[in-house]
């Protein structure tokens, strides 16, 4: 049943990540032509708080519930990622659009390390070229669509998280 | 004529409280159809097999060596009497459910521990059994592998199936849930690798894939030795 049960959670939290995949080129695409869609603008600080609170479920449920042990760089990364629901949550019920100065230096940060990751996944032998017994930061405990690992997803969400809130305070801007 | 007049909320906050909901109620949706999504694609088949199916019982005979810390040429394992070691073979191997004994055999030997969710070990196992298959293995000396690292919530479980699938035929022995044999002999992770001459003494530990030239060096360095 737990196996079912997190089979269903990966693949949905996959999901998601594709659906965060959009919303970063939609985000991109509109930091890049200078004007951004006020839908957008006005939810972005919201947007980047559920995506922070799903990185940070799915990263509890893995761990608590289903026992993958996270390494050190998943340890890292969770530094990074839970903060940012409070941080973003506070901002986008206060309407605080500079909230970015705050939060881009954890996502930039929680990104680093998720490239490091990912790219030690992919390629083991960056890594210390042994397997840790207890908790080896190589092993593929999720890998939906042939490349949607944890470490991805996690990279996925600081980007789009960094997109967003630089569209919110785009808005400023525009409003100046 | 004063009419009482009723205080209503800001329009900016009504605007607000209405451009609200429907975003929510999007969000929930896209969620809701994720799941949904996932629940029909995913397969809910996973391998039946168990740990304690799987693991073995082994029986060690004498002190455990201490553990590798990382420097070959500084181990303070070698020339240590390898511990002694009873179990059986993994299912499905070569040696399957026999009675297998390790350290002090009387011949040398080369110990390799393989975990089947590593992906160092899953690089190194194809290696060795082309230089199995092709024959480089001395014929005075055993090269057993050491299944250990057994958990069933891992990938690429369970490992006799890896096994099998990567065409090794040669003898296992099967560790138990609790990785006894690997701590006994010292294992700082996998693949972790023992040289064992023929007096039963360790003359080299190993973390980490190796070159099959290496591992070519060691199997010859023993074979001169006996």
């Amino acid at each position: 049943m737990l196996f079912v049960l997190t089979a269903v959670v990966d693949r949905t939290l996959a999901l998601l990540a594709l659906v965060a995949v959009g919303i970063s080129v939609v985000c991109l695409v509109a930091l890049v032509r200078g004007r951004v869609p006020s839908a957008l603008r006005d939810h972005a600080l919201a947007l980047a708080t559920a995506v922070a609170v799903v990185a940070t479920g799915g990263s509890l449920y893995f761990s608590e519930v289903a026992h993958y042990l996270p390494c050190v760089l998943c340890w890292y990364q969770r530094i990074a990622m839970y903060p940012l629901v409070v941080v973003v949550g506070v901002a986008a019920l206060r309407r605080d659009l500079q909230v970015w100065r705050t939060v881009l230096p954890l996502t930039v940060i929680g990104a680093g390390i998720s490239s490091w990751h990912v790219a030690v996944e992919q390629w083991p032998s960056l890594g210390a070229g042994v397997c840790d017994a207890t908790a080896p930061c190589t092993i593929l405990w999720v890998n939906e669509f042939g490349f949607l690992t944890i470490p991805t997803m996690a990279l996925i969400g600081f980007v789009t998280i960094s997109l967003l809130v630089l569209v919110a305070a785009r808005g400023t801007e525009d409003r100046a | 004529m004063n009419a009482t007049k009723r205080k209503r909320p800001p329009a900016k906050g009504r605007a607000a409280q209405s451009s609200r909901t429907p975003m929510i109620l999007v969000g929930v949706g896209v969620v809701v159809l994720a799941v949904l999504i996932a629940m029909m694609t995913v397969s809910g088949s996973g391998s039946s097999v168990t740990v304690e199916e799987l693991a073995g019982s082994p029986q060690v005979q004498s002190d455990p060596l201490p553990p590798f810390e990382g420097d070959p040429a500084s181990d303070t394992a070698l020339g240590q009497p390898a511990p002694e070691v009873t179990g059986q073979g993994i299912d499905g191997s070569a040696n399957a459910g026999q009675d297998v004994t390790i350290g002090a055999t009387g011949q040398p030997q080369l110990l390799v521990f393989l975990a089947s969710w590593c992906p160092h070990c899953q690089a190194e196992l194809p290696e060795l059994v082309d230089w199995l298959d092709a024959g480089n293995l001395p014929d005075n000396v055993e090269l057993t592998a050491v299944v250990t690292g057994l958990d069933a919530t891992r990938p690429n479980w369970p490992p006799n199936d890896w096994l099998e699938r990567e065409g090794y035929t040669g003898p296992t022995i099967v560790d138990d849930a609790d990785g006894t044999i690997a701590q006994t002999y010292g294992m700082s992770g996998t693949p972790f690798w023992v040289a064992i001459d023929g007096n039963g003494q360790v003359v080299a530990r190993a973390a980490g894939q190796l070159p099959m030239q290496q591992v070519q060096a060691l199997a010859d360095a023993l074979a001169q030795q006996s």
